[in-house]
């Protein structure tokens, strides 16, 4: 395995779950919600897609699990927040402690268990291109689909009717309901959304990547997620650079320690973290401009007007 | 009428079972806690399996209680007291975390005989164990210089440990004395549990031309996993993981406690158990090196089970003199041998390994 397609082959896979999560969030928080259940979610979705495979061995069955499962998660916060009006920090945290012990008690049977790795499908011609073509192109589809999702979502917000009125009942819910859009209905429906991306980036994670499931192998991605939606400032271009960035440090860092170099290895592990909020910061020097993009309602209690 | 005939039978039954048991000895109750949950391999496995010794051993006369996957903190703390007061009589405690929490409660109870995974306090009461694993690993290492083609092997590790240090620096000094060419490289993941990291970090030094991987201190097969899909041998910790890897296990290092266990178990039955600090490698069993890929020859095997048995007989030594740091200051004169205590506290890699210890 050549150094340069390792990198490559190796931040598509790191960055992949990262990505399709933080898509999921950016959703959930241009309607105004921020959802910091994503680590339990995740790890609820990569314990039920991993049952899925070795219970009937179909990949796509287990993503589609692994998503509704963390979607009936989602709905409960979307519920606690929504309906009961609970506080979204404190509601988000509770629900993902939830999550990670819940796919702790569902996956335990499964626990060190390995399944076969899902069935890669390399892109004619582009997969035959030295060095690039094994690294870029050579892998399970989901690594494809990912950055068209991010295509798709970033035209969603910018030119179609849906994206406005999620942004608008980010924005201003109390103008949104005015004008006779139904804010819980869209909140409820970006939480669930969110939900369902975050489950399919868990199960990638244990059925496409490690092939493996194990308590607390999500080990903190998705804090990850969170982070990087934040210092994406709320916009989709900026989320994925920053998935993929953090992918391609985390495995710098590793090919560094690798090669023998003499740099102590915490100042390596700190890299992926240090390089992407570095360069997201950089992106996104105007203060003002931030601003103008972080979704004005997010976080707030929304009381609908009887 | 039949009716009653049965109930005052079922009540006759019933008290000449109670009779029964109460003239029976209780149980004595003996508790485990492990830090991780009991997988089909890793390191709460291999506590558990000396659990079930007990058991078997004992029989009727134990009764365990098991409590897994609780982190280091309060919430052992918690259970741990729980243990107590449910009249636990040996209390295991798997992690070297639970270590000043285990301290306090033995004081408290002088009557409790506790023992300690890879901690360094001990007291009456409070005893401690650990592997010399690196013993295992030297064996290991013998065996990746011989295979390797490409003479360089990848090492995989979690922290940066005396324990961890060790094993990379008995690995180095076997590959050497097969294969003096060989760079052997290091990832430190600086993490004790991320399978993914671990797996990126495998197929980083794969790239960097390894052949053969050391998982060190990886419970799950994460490492096998890669190993055994990019075609690379592989010598795992902990626990016979050959079944993740039939053709890319080179040999897995096991800790077998179920010797120790069952001693100190006896021990604290017959009232004279006695804290002490155990370290067993393979002289004692408690270290096994198992699994052996069948690519290694006979010729190659022999000079294994040689070196293995000159190490459990203490002909010699994994950290005989002379040896030097990577910095070539002298560590071990020829003619003598490193003191556990520099084992146990090693902070420093021996010449030749590429790459720095995190500090």
């Amino acid at each position: 395995m050549q150094t340069i397609t390792f990198v490559l082959a190796g931040t598509m896979l790191a960055a992949t779950p990262l990505l399709i999560a933080a898509l999921g969030e950016l959703i959930a928080e241009k309607s105004g919600i921020l959802n910091l259940s994503v680590e339990g979610m995740m790890a609820l979705g990569a314990a039920i897609g991993f049952i899925v495979v070795m219970e009937t061995g179909s990949y796509w069955l287990a993503f589609l699990a692994g998503g509704l499962v963390s979607t009936l998660l989602a709905a409960l916060f979307g519920a606690v927040v929504l309906l009961a009006l609970g506080n979204q920090v404190a509601t988000g945290l509770a629900v993902g402690i939830l999550g990670v012990g819940l796919a702790a008690l569902i996956g335990k049977p499964y626990e060190s268990k390995t399944v076969p790795p899902m069935p890669r499908m390399p892109i004619p011609f582009l997969s035959d291109i030295p060095v690039i073509g094994p690294g870029l192109f050579n892998h399970v589809v989901l690594v494809y689909l990912a950055p068209l999702a991010a295509l798709g979502l970033w035209w969603l917000f910018r030119y179609s009717k849906l994206g406005l009125i999620i942004r608008a009942v980010g924005e201003s819910p109390e103008a949104s309901h005015a004008i006779g859009h139904n804010v819980m209905l869209v909140r409820l429906l970006a939480v669930l959304a969110g939900g369902f991306l975050a489950g399919v980036a868990g199960a990638f994670i244990s059925v496409a990547s490690t092939t493996l499931w194990s308590d607390g192998m999500i080990a903190g991605r998705g804090w990850i997620v969170v982070a990087l939606v934040v210092f994406g400032t709320w916009r989709v271009g900026r989320v994925m650079i920053g998935a993929y960035l953090f992918g391609i440090a985390s495995i710098a860092e590793l090919l560094v320690q690798s090669t023998g170099i003499g740099v102590p290895s915490q100042l390596l592990t700190s890299i992926p973290y240090v390089a992407t909020i570095v360069a997201i910061a950089l992106l996104s020097m105007d203060g003002r401009r931030i601003r103008l993009n972080a979704p004005v309602s997010l976080g707030r209690v929304y009381r609908e007007a009887q | 009428m039949r009716l009653r005939k049965r109930i005052v039978a079922w009540l006759a039954g019933a008290a000449a079972a109670f009779v029964a048991t109460a003239t029976q000895a209780e149980p004595v109750k003996i508790s485990f806690l492990y830090p991780s949950p009991v997988a089909d391999v890793g390191w709460a496995k291999q506590l558990d399996l000396g659990r079930e010794a007990i058991e078997e051993k004992f029989g009727d006369a134990v009764e365990s209680i098991v409590v897994e996957n609780i982190p280091e903190g309060p919430d052992a703390a918690r259970i741990m007291n729980q243990m107590v007061t449910d009249g636990a009589k040996f209390v295991m405690l798997g992690s070297f975390g639970y270590m000043n929490d285990g301290l306090r409660l033995a004081r408290q109870h002088p009557d409790i005989a506790f023992i300690h995974a890879s901690g360094f306090k001990q007291t009456d009461n409070f005893g401690t164990f650990t592997a010399r694993n690196y013993e295992g690993f030297y064996l290991g290492g013998l065996a990746a210089g011989m295979v390797t083609e490409s003479d360089t092997i990848g090492i995989v590790a979690a922290f940066a440990i005396p324990e961890v240090v060790a094993a990379v620096n008995a690995i180095t000094l076997a590959v050497h004395k097969v294969d003096p060419d060989a760079k052997i490289k290091i990832v430190w993941l600086n993490s004790w549990f991320d399978p993914p990291k671990a797996q990126e970090a495998a197929r980083a030094l794969i790239s960097q031309g390894a052949d053969v991987l050391f998982s060190l201190h990886q419970d799950t097969p994460s490492v096998v996993n890669v190993a055994e899909a990019e075609g690379v041998y592989v010598v795992n910790t902990s626990s016979d993981m050959s079944a993740y890897g039939p053709n890319s296990v080179l040999a897995s290092v096991i800790n077998d406690w179920n010797d120790y266990f069952i001693e100190s178990f006896q021990a604290a039955l017959d009232g004279d158990f006695k804290g002490a600090d155990f370290r067993g490698g393979l002289a004692s069993g408690a270290v096994k090196v198992a699994a052996w890929n069948d690519d290694l020859t006979e010729e190659q095997l022999g000079t294994i089970k040689q070196a293995e048995a000159d190490l459990a007989s203490g002909k010699t030594h994994v950290f005989a003199g002379p040896l030097k740091d990577q910095d070539g200051n002298v560590r071990a004169e020829a003619g003598t041998t490193l003191p556990d205590q520099e084992i146990f506290g090693m902070n420093w890699l021996v010449e030749g390994v590429s790459g720095s210890l995190p500090n």
